[in-house]
């Protein structure tokens, strides 16, 4: 799922050098953080949030296969 | 001499230009085409009065263009369009990711004179793939969206783009349209408007189209995405 996301953010971004995904495993759900430069946060996001959306829908694929429930957060470079 | 063969006409700069732009979009040699010079164009005098050059190309029989947008086939991998190449390795890769195991086929669809890019279509199959539509195909949209986007990164310029998940796309337009049938007929008996399920935009498009001609009831959508439905209501 790490390579789903870091996939997508890498193509749609301008700076793919700057792709960072992190993750949390809890027992019933795995979270996922997604971090870009700040100038690419508009295109993983999208208006109304429609990218991030379509992620976290595609990711749901993978994610029932094995019976978990993900959370994908779009955070800010440090 | 075969009356209904294929032709295209083609308008550019000059007629070398146009020759080529319509070959190109044709996917097909010079030797398989016969090239008609309607208007060889010209420059004008500063300007003024220029035309561009107008081609009319004939497809030789026996070189019939990939008509058959319908059928899977196409031709061997090699020779197949870049744009074309680059949508299924999209599409395979975002599926790879997923974990699922398919079959990618992408074609170009019919051009249509509002869109300024010949439109792609891609067929995923394979055996358990109902997981990938989703609820109301909003898995469905999600990977075309995806695709959609970066494709036309990587193009510079955006595509038209719809995938299709076995056949899922066509059934549900037989099915909305028979239901738009179905359910005008009752509201044009009893006088009472109905709503239909709500549906994501192209396929309330297929309820719209399919009443656009029935006098009796007049249709509308209301509500907001992902609940907006079509309302099929008496003609007034």
């Amino acid at each position: 799922m790490i390579d789903l996301i870091t996939y997508i953010a890498r193509s749609l971004v301008e700076d793919p050098t700057q792709v960072q995904v992190t993750h949390q495993r809890r027992r019933d759900s795995i979270n996922f953080q997604l971090q870009v430069a700040q100038e690419d946060m508009g295109r993983v996001i999208g208006k109304n949030g429609r990218v991030a959306n379509a992620i976290r829908t595609l990711l749901n694929v993978p994610a029932s296969g094995i019976g978990k429930k993900v959370n994908l957060d779009i955070v800010e470079p440090q | 001499m075969n009356n209904n063969r294929a032709t295209l006409e083609v308008i550019a700069q000059s007629v070398a230009e146009a020759i080529e732009k319509g070959l190109a979009d044709l996917g097909l040699d010079r030797d398989a085409v016969e090239i008609t010079v309607l208007d060889e164009g010209g420059s004008g005098l500063l300007g003024i009065g220029s035309r561009q050059a107008r081609v009319r190309i004939s497809i030789l029989s026996g070189e019939e263009p990939d008509q058959s947008i319908d059928s899977s086939s196409s031709p061997p991998d090699g020779e197949k369009d870049p744009t074309l190449k680059l949508a299924e390795e999209i599409v395979s890769e975002l599926l790879e990711k997923m974990n699922l195991e398919a079959k990618v086929e992408a074609r170009f669809g019919e051009p249509s004179e509002s869109l300024p890019h010949q439109p792609i279509l891609v067929d995923i199959t394979g055996n358990d793939l109902s997981i990938l539509i989703g609820r109301r195909a909003k898995t469905l949209n999600a990977l075309q969206y995806i695709t959609r986007l970066i494709l036309g990164k990587e193009l510079g310029h955006g595509v038209p783009l719809s995938i299709d998940v076995e056949g899922y796309r066509k059934r549900r337009e037989m099915q909305v349209r028979q239901l738009a049938r179905r359910v005008a007929e009752q509201v044009a008996d009893t006088g009472r408007q109905q709503s239909l399920e709500p549906m994501p935009p192209n396929e309330r498009r297929f309820a719209h189209l399919e009443l656009q001609d029935e006098p009796r009831v007049y249709t509308e959508s209301e509500g907001e995405d992902p609940y907006r439905k079509v309302v099929i209501h008496p003609s007034k």
